[in-house]
């Protein structure tokens, strides 16, 4: 009797080892499919099962961006290197926008395109591997992405992926972004990097002229290197010099400039200028400037472009109004009509070049007039001109084996940092500016790939609907009387059944 | 199945478990609705995202009794005579819980009309958001589950619960000192800078790998991840497997 209960306790145990045996490798097992399982998922699969579901696309690349990686060559390897650690969380940072689109790349660039994250803290190397002669300074760039291809790089600062309200942020140093233009950057970036850059731009600085970051984003985006060039005594334009912009100078040129933008011309150049009527230039007239653009035939006058038509006017104010494009350019934008604000008259110059042509570029209405203002905005007397057609804006050119050609604007609102970062590179007059300068270097629209700006996405409410009142409501409902509501049927729960 | 999901779910109304989970969850929903709506911006899928956040608090209420209550009270014997399996039983409890959330979320579907009727956006990513959301609920229940399938204490399940959904909770945070620790180990061991910190970094990479809050984060942007959510419900299969097997080894040692 003993011995058979010995025996079927020897069974019990055996049977309870096998059990347990059984239990810890049927979990275990189980454990590690589900952690293989996963991990084979996410690298094998895990970027082509992610999906952009956002309100406007704004983690996908669009289809020129697809088509431009299609159209490389399969050996073809753009790498692209974030100088930090990948964040976990990008939801509210300015890297919002970018990562996640740069997933995108990855997954549509079918090999042609790939992603890191290296922090110079934790790899230095990677500064001389990118930049071996150290030319952009990556050590102190680390919120930024590098593109490399062919040996060539270009940085992307996050902020170079956005329009911001640069009127709020010269006031209170913080960045309201308006637009996003992630896509428009990488793209054309990995397209001057993978098509090679042949023009160079040479922007004046020191004019007491305002930033020119973002024209440099859009020259650069036209596969031209962007270059300041300083105002000094020893003011030089250089002999690779393919275009020359002075944008917004708020006080005149140097003799040293006058003099070597004079032989430039002389010689084939390239020429852009653009200057308009404001608080900080108002009483200036620009005589050396003047007396450089009348050997091309043009002068730009001290006078303020005051449109009276009620037509051409913009929200009924007379300085920011609309021109019509000369049938000249018609073929440069889509539409005639175009904006100006707080325009300088430009006109044709007294005592006419025959060398050079001129050609009106942007007109007012034939019911607009002039106006000199003194310092403190007011006209002064006699300073009202004659009613009549003013333009704006005016081209001139110099045949020859190497045409010289200028463009003068009197308006900023062509290619102010102030302008496109209001109004963003989709903008009509932006555009016009581009076929302006493409004008200036010979160059074709395929010489960078449009990709229009994305709006960033509003969750906004209707205000109207979300006043105070509304908003007191919501936290009395919400978070009072349904809380509380709850919390009284749990107490008569309780004590109904608290003796059950 | 059906019987044990209705009795249990029926079980949170008869007593105040129920009603304090569910007072807790609109609160908390309708604080983040509030800011967002007197802010006069709102956006569904940041609310659905962020109450992610709280699941470290509801989730052990409504898990702590669901095995727990029957061991105290001696009830959890029925399991393993009545003739329904066992897998039944757990699959039923988990659904219970679940049901529960999903009339927690009765709160979100109120906030969301709010939001349209007042000119606001709900569009496919806020659907991908509450997607995640009700994922991420299973994986959490699947684990309370399994909390409350060790003890007899509902205290102590409530405990474990949250020490469990907490430390998924701040895994990166704890990848992050235990990559640093890596790097210093292997920097001490002979290592150069760079070896070392890239060891570090790979320490934290790993263990980051397994956060489910850093794969489900971009949800909120309107990336739907298809491997996210596989992730979530394979650790959800796994606890509810882990439940199930530790209640047949009960049954067994007690036979």
């Amino acid at each position: 009797m003993n011995k058979e209960i010995i025996n079927e306790n020897k069974n019990n145990d055996s049977r309870a080892d096998k059990l347990k045996k059984y239990s810890l490798a049927s979990v275990v097992l189980l454990a590690a499919i589900v952690i293989l399982g996963n991990f084979l998922l996410d690298k094998v699969f895990g970027k082509a099962l992610t999906f952009d579901f956002s309100y406007s696309s704004q983690n996908s690349i669009s289809q020129p961006s697809i088509d431009y990686l299609d159209g490389l060559s399969p050996d073809t390897h753009i790498r692209i290197v974030g100088l930090f650690n990948r964040p976990n969380n990008v939801d509210g940072t300015v890297y919002q926008y970018i990562i996640p689109l740069l997933d995108d790349y990855v997954k549509k660039g079918d090999g042609k395109v790939s992603v890191e994250y290296v922090n110079p803290n934790e790899r230095p190397s990677i500064i001389t591997e990118l930049d071996p002669d150290n030319s952009f300074d990556l050590a102190s760039r680390t919120d930024s992405f590098v593109v490399s291809c062919n040996g060539r790089i270009r940085v992307i600062s996050p902020i170079d992926c956005y329009y911001y309200d640069e009127n709020y942020y010269s006031t209170y140093g913080t960045y309201v972004i308006t637009g996003n233009n992630t896509e428009f950057t990488f793209t054309n970036t990995m397209y001057a990097l993978t098509q090679g850059i042949s023009k160079k731009a040479y922007i004046v600085s020191g004019l007491k002229d305002d930033g020119n970051d973002n024209l440099t984003k859009i020259l650069e985006s036209m596969l031209m290197e962007v270059v300041m060039l300083p105002d000094s005594d020893s003011f030089e334009i250089p002999d690779d010099c393919s275009l020359l912009i002075l944008n917004g100078p708020n006080s005149d040129i140097s003799e040293k400039m006058y003099v070597e933008i004079s032989e430039y011309m002389k010689n084939g150049g390239k020429l852009f200028v653009a200057v308009d009527y404001n608080t900080n230039n108002v009483t200036e007239k620009y005589d050396r400037l003047n007396q450089l653009l009348n050997q091309m035939n043009i002068n730009i006058d001290p006078l303020l472009v005051y449109e009276n038509d009620a037509g051409h006017q913009l929200s009924g104010s007379a300085v920011n109004s609309v021109v019509t494009v000369s049938d000249e350019f018609s073929s440069y934008v889509s539409i005639s009509y175009l904006t100006n604000s707080y325009a300088r008259n430009v006109r044709t110059s007294d005592i006419p070049n025959p060398d050079f042509v001129t050609k009106p570029v942007l007109a007012t209405s034939s019911n607009s007039q002039t106006l000199m203002l003194d310092s403190t905005g007011n006209v002064v007397a006699n300073g009202v001109e004659d009613i009549g057609q003013h333009y704006v804006a005016m081209y001139a050119v110099k045949d020859g084996v190497v045409p010289s050609e200028v463009f003068v604007f009197g308006t900023m609102a062509f290619s102010s940092d102030d302008y496109i970062s209001q109004h963003s590179l989709n903008d009509i007059n932006v555009d016009f500016f581009r076929a302006c300068i493409r004008e200036l270097t010979d160059t074709s629209v395929d010489s960078q790939i449009n990709i229009l700006s994305k709006n960033i996405d509003s969750y906004n409410i209707d205000a109207t609907k979300a006043t105070t009142s509304t908003s007191t409501m919501m936290l009395v409902i919400f978070m009072l009387i349904i809380p509380i509501a709850l919390i009284a049927l749990a107490v008569i729960v309780y004590f109904k059944r608290k003796n059950l | 199945m059906y019987a044990i999901f209705k009795r249990e779910f029926l079980s949170y109304f008869r007593s105040p478990v129920g009603y304090v989970a569910l007072s807790i969850f609109s609160f908390l929903s309708g604080y983040i609705f509030y800011t967002q709506f007197a802010y006069g911006s709102v956006s569904i899928s940041t609310e659905v995202i962020s109450l992610r956040s709280f699941f470290v608090i509801i989730v052990p209420i409504i898990t702590m009794g669901l095995f727990a209550e029957d061991k105290k009270r001696g009830t959890d014997i029925l399991y393993y005579t009545t003739p329904t399996s066992l897998f039944s039983v757990v699959l039923g409890k988990a659904l219970a819980a679940f049901a529960l959330y999903a009339v927690m979320f009765i709160n979100v579907i109120i906030h969301i009309i709010v939001t349209v009727s007042c000119g606001g956006v709900f569009n496919v990513g806020d659907f991908g958001a509450i997607i995640v959301f009700f994922f991420m609920a299973f994986m959490f229940i699947a684990i309370g589950l399994f909390a409350s399938a060790i003890t007899d204490s509902q205290i102590v399940s409530a405990i474990v619960a949250f020490v469990f959904i907490l430390v998924s909770q701040i895994i990166s945070v704890i990848s992050g000192y235990v990559g640093t620790a890596a790097g210093s180990m292997a920097s001490t061991l002979g290592l150069s800078n760079s070896k070392a910190s890239s060891i570090g970094t790979a320490v934290t990479n790993t263990i980051t790998w397994f956060d489910p809050f850093v794969k489900t984060q971009d949800f909120s942007l309107g990336i739907f991840s298809v491997s996210a959510l596989f992730f979530l419900l394979s650790v959800g299969i796994l606890f509810i497997y882990l439940t199930y097997r530790l209640l047949d080894k009960k049954r067994w040692s007690q036979a």
